[in-house]
């Protein structure tokens, strides 16, 4: 899929005339980017993604902060958040390149808050959501997208202690399963098992629901 | 219906992040209860994103290629990408669960842009209870500030800004009725006090007028009606 896009891009790059179709085939490839990225954690379409952004970030932050350092942290931070985030672009609520710049935006508030006042709180997503409240989900979204919403935070308290622990772990603290085995003193299977459950018993009861 | 809101300059400085989170927070509070102010950031964010990212009808599409390489010549792409890619784990970002507090056996839900943030222990002197946002601002103070119903603000005047962003409640004063949502900015010149027959809980922003800079200060100041 990235090929195909790739070559569109490039062929309507070459005509200056059709500056406002340039910008919706580039939009369109962007998005196609950030959902392979998403659904098939594609390294090529991230690579695309990278040499599309990275340097207009760079750009971009290093003639705000006047500093090129600082805008190559940026890069960085950026680069990965879109890498670890993408699965929250939602190509109905705006384009990928409001997206990219939200992510920027908030990676360089987190970032020069922890300069100017040591603080690593990270509130930017608190004041800039990425993602949006669950009433604007559509019913067929995937099972990951309910994962934003209260009501799955509500099954998730309902799950026998020991898979809620899991299901945690994983999915809001970021722990690898192997993180999770170590942490809990438990096997890795017992683990994938745990968490094999846990999303069965809530898919059961978040498709109950509807 | 709220009636004070932020002005344009300051939901343009919060939608590029250029506010402090003291204010940032106020503005994303306000916006969360505000359709208007809320599309207005949308607009202003997806000005800022076209002009960083889309601007490729003032330049030529090859020599913003060069430019753009030439911005980043020293980077190893490569090494980046490879580290990035690295791992497999994905950020699930979910809404917080709610967060309520319980000032003088009131419950409260706090807004989301206050739900990370670490708050002192609540004092108190008569019908007012206080509890201090910890931001490290410096003399950029925030504070959560509860009237209990038929409560007042003793009349003072302030030499910094004041902002006051009523949560849940209404207070009122010789200018009107002030209810959720209400975001209103003052600069001390005028006195009043403040009433709340039916008790309120604000978050408030102050400044200590001595150190106080003068581009925020120009900033917070564009109104006319003024409450503390
Ligand atoms: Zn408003």
């Amino acid at each position: 899929m990235g090929q195909t896009v790739t070559s569109s891009l490039q062929s309507s790059a070459k005509t200056p005339k059709t500056i406002a179709m340039k910008e919706n085939t580039e939009h369109q490839a962007l998005a196609n980017w950030l959902q392979a990225v998403a659904n098939e954690r594609s390294k090529a379409a991230f690579t695309h993604l990278f040499k599309f952004f990275a340097p207009k970030i760079q750009r971009i932050a290093a003639s705000k902060y006047g500093n090129e350092t600082l805008a190559s942290e940026v890069v960085q931070e950026t680069m990965s958040n879109i890498w670890r985030k993408a699965h929250l672009f939602n190509p109905d609520k705006g384009s990928p390149t409001t997206w990219v710049y939200t992510v920027m935006r908030n990676v360089s508030f987190d970032l020069l808050r922890k300069i100017k006042t040591k603080k690593e709180d990270n509130l930017s997503d608190d004041f800039w959501p990425l993602v949006e409240s669950c009433e604007a989900d559509d019913a067929d979204s995937q099972f990951e997208d309910h994962l934003a919403s209260k009501e799955v935070m509500r099954c998730i308290d309902t799950l026998p202690e020991e898979q809620k622990c899991v299901v945690k772990g994983f999915y809001f603290m970021e722990m690898s399963q192997e993180q999770l085995a170590q942490h809990l003193g438990i096997p890795l299977g017992t683990v994938k098992s745990r968490l094999r459950l846990a999303l069965a018993k809530l898919k059961q009861q978040i498709g109950g629901e509807k | 219906m709220i009636s004070c809101h932020p002005t344009q300059e300051m939901l343009e400085k919060f939608a590029n992040g250029e506010l402090p989170a003291t204010l940032a927070a106020a503005v994303s509070i306000h916006a969360e209860m505000c359709s208007e102010c809320s599309a207005q950031i949308a607009s202003y964010t997806e000005q800022q994103a076209e002009a960083g990212f889309n601007d490729v009808s003032s330049h030529d599409a090859s020599s913003t290629n060069v430019n753009d390489e030439d911005a980043f010549a020293d980077i190893d792409i490569d090494d980046m990408i490879a580290a990035i890619t690295a791992t497999d784990e994905i950020d699930i970002a979910l809404e917080d669960k709610e967060k309520t507090i319980t000032v003088k056996g009131k419950e409260y839900v706090l807004p989301r842009a206050l739900t990370n943030m670490t708050m002192s222990n609540w004092s108190s002197i008569g019908k007012l209870a206080r509890s201090r946002v910890e931001l490290g601002e410096g003399e950029i103070r925030a504070s959560l500030l509860q009237i209990q119903p038929g409560g007042s603000v003793p009349e003072h005047t302030h030499k910094g800004f004041e902002l006051t962003l009523l949560l849940d409640g209404s207070f009122e004063d010789d200018m009107g009725v002030y209810g959720p949502g209400d975001f209103i900015v003052l600069d001390g010149k005028h006195t009043h006090n403040p009433v709340s027959h039916e008790g309120c809980l604000c978050y408030t922003v102050s400044n200590d007028a001595q150190h106080f800079t003068q581009g925020i200060n120009k900033l917070l100041n564009p109104f006319g009606s003024f409450i503390y």
